[in-house]
């Protein structure tokens, strides 16, 4: 029932996606232009910039919640004060998804920023609007640096050597789990699970020792399935994880994708974990379920660790010694790779104002910039330089946590499976994940059979979206 | 006689005794039927009144009270901070003005728009009026997210990007208001018109004077309908606006919600400031709400 109401919401999300790509896409198309990656045709205008006379005014997008957005006004601040020559005005767009959303209804009227805040997921999309200038391209015209950058930051937006847009918030997925109990268990509070396995084997000692009904908090979320791939070094998606070329087939149906897929559905059913949504009311309920005792561990992104910290030492959870380690996953040589956010040019904005969002851009990348916006946001700060500042080294002395998500994006080598893959449809591919795991834990699809319909439904999303795009 | 007297005497107390007990089972009979009723319409009430009550409860509570388990009920320290906290960060005083001043404009938009339509489909005969009925049926169908994108260009063209004329335009008419107001004034007798007609009346004299008058309901209905959807109203606003100037309320509302669970009582805070307005109208026409829900249920 709620599968078909699922699919109805997705089939109504995917016309409108349709009708607003085909309505971007339309004039290129008439251009006889079907060019993925045209990068070597633009131009980073910056003699406009400096041509300009007075002040250039620049809008940029985002979805930074209370917070964090607060962090940003304050660096937007710093930087319109520091200089005449541009001044920002920042929007918040809410939620990433409704940004993509106004963004793609704007470019049939016109009414866009100059840049745009877009979660990773997007960044294909975000590509095949054909209406953002590379940031490759300044960095060329720039001369600009990215060597002081994490290596598997860059990676990610980073598609047959052209930097797509210039990173600006990461973070990553980690474990979280109670020291406390873990010694009620009998198990080492400094020695969290690295493994699936032994997620299972802790979370059984748990049990049966009686300390919690559960030892761990599962999150469906489809994320996780791609960062377990890439930590076992292996691709997600054909021609590269989409990097060689436009993706067309789902590869997690290995191997790897299916051991995983077994060790959900084998924790699951002998009760040793516990299941919550990711999406709707309950999305907190394994970040929860710690503080109120029903499991020990869970996976969640380090995104949430200040929240967590500060509702852990509210006082009203005495008996909860949070530790946090890196994500477990299946064995193999490899790392997870980012989750977060990046700031795109936009290439309709007339130039002086595309060289005037390139310079904010490269002020919010700046060691300094990057600093403050971690210590003020828990964001893994992403260029090294950032990390040694006072600041952060603050932060990471206070909630070490922290330094967890960082030095695993330092971690592992790096490669096509690392980088993480680019999907045209990533909401379509993520459905499809999603609804496998739900046929497999509450209607009994075996998991073999589960990770086949998820790879399948998953290789449709992304040739109806090829085709759409005409890619 | 004696004997006789005492049965006499007896009958009718015997009688009005019996045709007393008939009554009183009668009254027992009826209030047990009215406090069953009551008991389930408690019930029914306590479950849709429940996520009002929990709303506001958790508004009231901090966000680890939220989080804990069991989940608390009757807040013991209420903190009534969130509410301005919840103004603030929701920038609900300019918000909500946009709101009201938009929401306004719709009802407005609509009703006028409804009432025209429908009375011209209902007392007029003019060429495909089938035709063009059967035309403002079909726009029921489509979904407002298949023309959403077509709509932004249109009022982007029209230079109302950005404005209060450019939020309300696009809902001042509906093809569900023309459609209520019609089946309401095909409920005004035939004769009414006639002797109207006699009286010298034309058209927009009937239609103000008698017609909507009785489809009082009808209007009342689809004005709070129109009030719901509009205030509820998230995607197009978004959309069509590029500052706080022109957002409206369910804006700030998401903002809110798009936060850390050690907000959530804030984000509570938010809901119930921003249903209050609804709440306030619903209690205001609820009576020709409910004969608007039944006004067509018996044919007349």
């Amino acid at each position: 029932m709620s599968r078909h109401r699922t699919r109805m919401i997705r089939a109504a999300l995917a016309a409108v996606a349709a009708v607003g790509l085909a309505v971007g896409a339309l004039p290129m198309s008439g251009a006889g232009a079907s060019v993925r990656h045209q990068s070597s045709g633009a131009k980073c205008p910056l003699g406009a910039l400096k041509r300009a006379k007075g002040p250039v005014e620049i809008t940029m997008w985002h979805s930074m919640p209370r917070a964090n957005e607060a962090t940003l006004q304050k660096l937007t601040d710093k930087f319109n004060a520091s200089q005449d020559k541009v001044q920002v005005t920042l929007l918040n767009t809410i939620t990433y998804e409704d940004t993509l959303q106004k963004y793609v209804a704007g470019l049939s009227t016109g009414d866009l920023p100059d840049l745009v805040q877009i979660g990773d997921g997007d960044t294909q999309q975000m590509i095949d609007t054909q209406s953002v200038l590379p940031a490759q391209a300044c960095v060329k015209a720039d001369h600009y640096d990215l060597s002081g950058h994490l290596k598997r930051v860059i990676d990610y937006y980073t598609i047959q050597k052209t930097l797509w847009p210039m990173p600006f918030n990461v973070s990553g997925p980690v474990l979280y789990y109670d020291k406390t109990k873990f010694k009620s268990a009998g198990l080492d509070p400094e020695q969290p699970p690295a493994t699936l396995d032994a997620i299972t084997a802790d979370s059984k000692q748990i049990v049966d020792r009686g300390v919690a009904p559960a030892g761990f908090g599962l999150k469906t979320e489809p994320g996780n399935l791609e960062q377990w791939l890439a930590k076992a070094g292996e691709l997600y998606v054909n021609q590269g994880n989409g990097r060689k070329g436009r993706a067309t087939t789902s590869l997690f149906d290995n191997r790897t994708g299916r051991e995983v897929y077994a060790w959900m559905k084998d924790i699951v059913d002998r009760g040793l974990a516990v299941t919550n949504p990711d999406r709707g009311g309950s999305i907190y309920d394994n970040l929860l379920g710690i503080g109120n005792g029903t499991h020990v561990m869970t996976i969640e992104t380090s995104a949430s660790l200040g929240t967590i910290t500060d509702v852990l030492g509210s006082g009203a959870y005495p008996d909860i010694d949070l530790g946090v380690g890196p994500m477990p996953g299946p064995s193999g040589n490899g790392g997870v790779n980012v989750d977060g956010a990046a700031l795109w040019i936009v290439k309709k904005s007339a130039p002086a104002k595309q060289a005037a969002a390139w310079e904010f851009a490269k002020f919010l990348n700046t060691a300094e910039s990057q600093a403050t916006w971690a210590a003020g946001t828990g964001y893994v700060p992403i260029v090294t330089a950032a990390a040694d500042s006072p600041a952060v080294q603050e932060l990471w002395a206070r909630i070490p946590g922290y330094k967890v998500a960082y030095d695993q994006l330092l971690s592992g080598p790096s490669n096509l499976a690392t980088a993480g893959p680019i999907i045209g449809d990533y909401a379509g591919v993520q459905t499809a994940v999603r609804e496998s795991w739900q046929r497999m834990l509450s209607e009994g699809t075996s998991p073999r059979a589960a990770a086949k319909a998820g790879a399948e439904a998953a290789d449709a999303a992304m040739q109806e979206y090829n085709a759409r795009v005409g890619g | 006689m004696t004997l006789d007297a005492p049965a006499v005497a007896g009958t009718p107390r015997a009688i009005s005794s019996t045709a007393l007990e008939t009554r009183m089972a009668g009254h027992r009979g009826r209030t047990w039927g009215h406090v069953g009723r009551y008991a389930l319409l408690s019930v029914l009430a306590f479950v849709v009144l429940f996520p009002l009550y929990i709303t506001v409860v958790n508004s009231l509570l901090t966000p680890e009270q939220i989080a804990s388990r069991p989940p608390t009920f009757f807040p013991t320290n209420p903190d009534w901070s969130t509410y301005s906290r919840a103004w603030t960060n929701g920038h609900f005083g300019q918000y909500m003005l946009n709101s009201f001043v938009v929401t306004t404009i719709i009802v407005a938009g609509q009703l006028v728009t409804a009432i025209l339509a429908g009375y011209a489909f209902a007392f007029l005969d003019f060429p495909f009026k089938r035709t063009l009925f059967v035309a403002f049926l079909a726009t029921l169908m489509v979904p407002f997210e298949v023309t959403i994108i077509q709509n932004l260009t249109t009022v982007t063209n029209l230079g109302l990007y950005n404005t209060y004329a450019g939020l309300a335009v696009p809902f001042l008419a509906t093809g569900f208001g023309a459609f209520l107001m019609r089946q309401a004034f095909l409920g005004v007798p035939q004769d009414l018109m006639d002797a109207a007609s006699l009286d010298g009346y034309g058209h927009w004299r009937f239609m103000v004077r008698v017609a909507v008058p009785l489809a009082r309901p009808a209007v009342a209905a689809l004005g709070v309908f129109a009030f719901l959807t509009a205030w509820n109203q998230y995607l197009w606003p978004l959309l069509v606006t590029k500052d706080d100037e022109f957002r409206t309320v369910q804006i700030g509302l998401k903002q809110l919600r798009n936060t850390s669970i050690d907000q959530v009582n804030v984000t509570f805070a938010g809901v119930v400031i921003a249903v209050i307005p609804l709440v306030v109208l619903l209690l205001v026409f609820q009576k020709q709400l409910v004969r608007g829900l039944t006004a067509g249920a018996v044919k007349g």
